[in-house]
């Protein structure tokens, strides 16, 4: 029996299936286990005000005014704060014009986005980009190694 | 109890369930990956249903770690699979080989670009590069680009932790950044649209 | 604050939101991971032998430089990450480091020209790409019950309890990440120059490991 289950452990075909199935249990263990209690005091909370054209990314106020943020620890990072926003000249002209400016997060980072990306939050920032330039090292590697 | 985020999560998780299933049970190596690529979507479900502007920054590195895995295993793929013909050679379109637009095209998306500077403004000149490499097809030496991908990764990294150590030299540490992100997106992007060419010896 | 596995932290380091914090138990692991990186950086490569069997022929297998460079390179990353690992004091932060782990080790053993490595290296690289789901689901259900990803938060009990269920998807999440390792070890032993690079593989798994045994408990 073991040496059974051990052989079939053995050979790697069989891993992605097996880790799947494990990850499949979990899930259903998951939704069994639901209802979880949300915790009403989040930090970074998102607030909507539809009147504006800079929607879901407005923070109220000119740039270099300070804007409450809750952060984790505040005293950590006492500039946090300062960018509500910063537009490039073509989206600042969108953003006087249209009502849809934040719905194109892609061109237009939002100023919260960026201030817990590059901020408070800054160490994940180092490492997402440290992940894609290994994962870009394998690539090229694997690429240039092709006779 | 059951509020908007356990409903989310049953949704997401039921997805997962089905997903990985799926997984399970499929035996071919590239629809595993798809497959793979399709659960992953599930994770960035479950970061979004925190609802908060937190949940927007966490998803990003975790789409970046998801794409950034699936690129080197589908690379991965390709080698193990001993795919060597690699037919997409750019854009094969006369008006598109011969005329100046592309040129003009692609000058005005990498100028632009670094005017803006930044994320934005690597992501638009790298558009205006792939576009250039893809109509005339490329004839550049990789080894350049990736050094320069290194180098202001490097310079990118360091403004950084001048703002983490150095606040008060802030204005060099933006400039660094700004300078090396643009390369940085630039770079990967332009890399991408040439590896997309033949085989390069 | 007294029955902490890890103990008391001695030394926090601010960065932001995201605390770096020296324990008693993580500096044991941290130093690990150090000399192991170091021992990678330093040491040379070794060459296979083969030997016919039943008579005197021998020969040593031919590896590139380059390949024993770019496979250096891996190491030396995955030692980095590692060590970050380690002492970080963010729960999706160590989940991030958790996946640079996994795909440094599948770097390490891609790196090898046999189809059989390469092969190998394709199942462990979807394992680890799948280990992402749990790992950064079950930070997602941590943030959102606690309301909180600093571990020194959890730590002081200020917080609301954290659901079994989080604790399984990142245990889950780790054991995927570090479960390539020993396959891979093994695929390699037999049909590719390993050493050094190998047992930094095995190293980082076992690690990974061990620092995440203390963060579940922590909440």
């Amino acid at each position: 029996m073991i040496r059974k289950i051990s052989h079939i452990l053995c050979n790697y075909e069989n891993i992605v299936p097996l880790f799947a199935g494990a990850c499949a249990l979990l899930f259903l263990v998951g939704i069994l286990m639901l209802p979880l209690s949300y915790e009403q005091n989040q930090l970074y909370p998102k607030t909507i005000d539809r009147n504006s054209s800079l929607d879901p990314y407005d923070r109220g106020g000119p740039p270099f005014t300070m804007v409450a943020i809750h952060s984790q620890y505040p005293e950590n990072s006492p500039s946090a704060g300062l960018v509500t926003s910063y537009l490039t000249p073509l989206s600042l002209y969108l953003s006087q014009t249209t009502m849809h400016l934040g719905t194109t997060i892609v061109a237009h980072p939002g100023g919260i986005i960026d201030e817990i990306l590059y901020n408070t939050r800054g160490l994940d920032t180092v490492v997402e980009p440290t992940i894609l330039l290994i994962a870009f090292a394998i690539a090229s590697y694997l690429y240039r190694k092709v006779e | 109890m059951w509020d908007q985020y356990n409903l989310g999560l049953l949704c997401v998780l039921v997805a997962g369930v089905i997903g990985f299933v799926a997984l399970a049970r499929e035996t071919d190596d590239l629809h595993r990956l798809l497959l793979l690529d399709l659960v992953e979507i599930t994770a960035l479900g479950v970061i979004a249903l925190l609802g908060t502007d937190l949940a927007e920054a966490l998803v990003l590195p975790g789409l970046t770690v998801g794409i950034a895995e699936l690129l080197a295993l589908s690379q991965i793929y390709i080698t193990k699979e001993g795919l060597k013909e690699r037919p997409v050679r750019g854009l094969n379109i006369e008006v598109i080989q011969k005329a100046d637009a592309p040129a003009i095209i692609s000058g005005f998306l990498v100028v632009y670009g670094l005017v803006l500077s930044g994320f934005t403004g690597g992501g638009v000149a790298g558009l205006g590069l792939v576009f250039w490499f893809m109509s005339r097809g490329y004839r550049e030496d990789l080894n350049m680009l990736e050094m320069a991908s290194g180098i202001s990764w490097a310079i990118w990294i360091f403004a950084f932790f001048v703002f983490m150590f150095f606040p008060q030299y802030w204005f060099i540490a933006l400039m660094g950044a700004a300078v090396g992100i643009v390369l940085k997106v630039t770079v990967k992007m332009s890399l991408v649209g040439t590896m997309w060419g033949e085989q390069h010896d | 604050m007294i029955d902490l596995v890890g103990g008391v932290p001695l030394y926090v380091l601010e960065f932001g939101d995201e605390l770096v914090y020296f324990t008693p138990y993580t500096i044991t692991l941290f130093l690990l991971a150090l000399t192991f990186t170091i021992l990678v950086l330093i040491s040379r490569p070794e060459k296979q032998v083969d030997i016919a069997f039943g008579g005197d022929a021998y020969r040593t297998k031919e590896i590139s430089v380059s390949e024993m460079r770019f496979r250096r390179f891996m190491a030396i990353a995955c030692g980095l990450a590692t060590m970050g690992a380690m002492v970080t004091g963010d729960i999706f932060n160590f989940t991030l480091f958790t996946a640079m782990v996994g795909i440094t080790n599948v770097g390490i053993v891609a790196a090898v020209k046999s189809p059989h490595v390469q092969d190998a290296a394709y199942q462990y690289g979807l394992v680890s790409l799948s280990a992402t789901i749990p790992l950064f689901g079950g930070a997602a259900v941590y943030a959102a019950t606690t309301g909180s990803l600093s571990m020194i938060e959890l730590m002081k009990g200020t917080v609301p309890a954290v659901p079994l269920i989080a604790k399984g998807m990142l245990m889950l999440g780790v054991i995927g990440e570090g479960m390539a390792p020993f396959y891979a070890a093994k695929a390699e032993m037999f049909r590719a120059p390993g050493a050094p690079y190998v047992i930094m593989c095995s190293l980082s798994s076992l690690l990974i490991f061990l620092r995440v045994v203390e963060i579940v408990m922590l909440g």
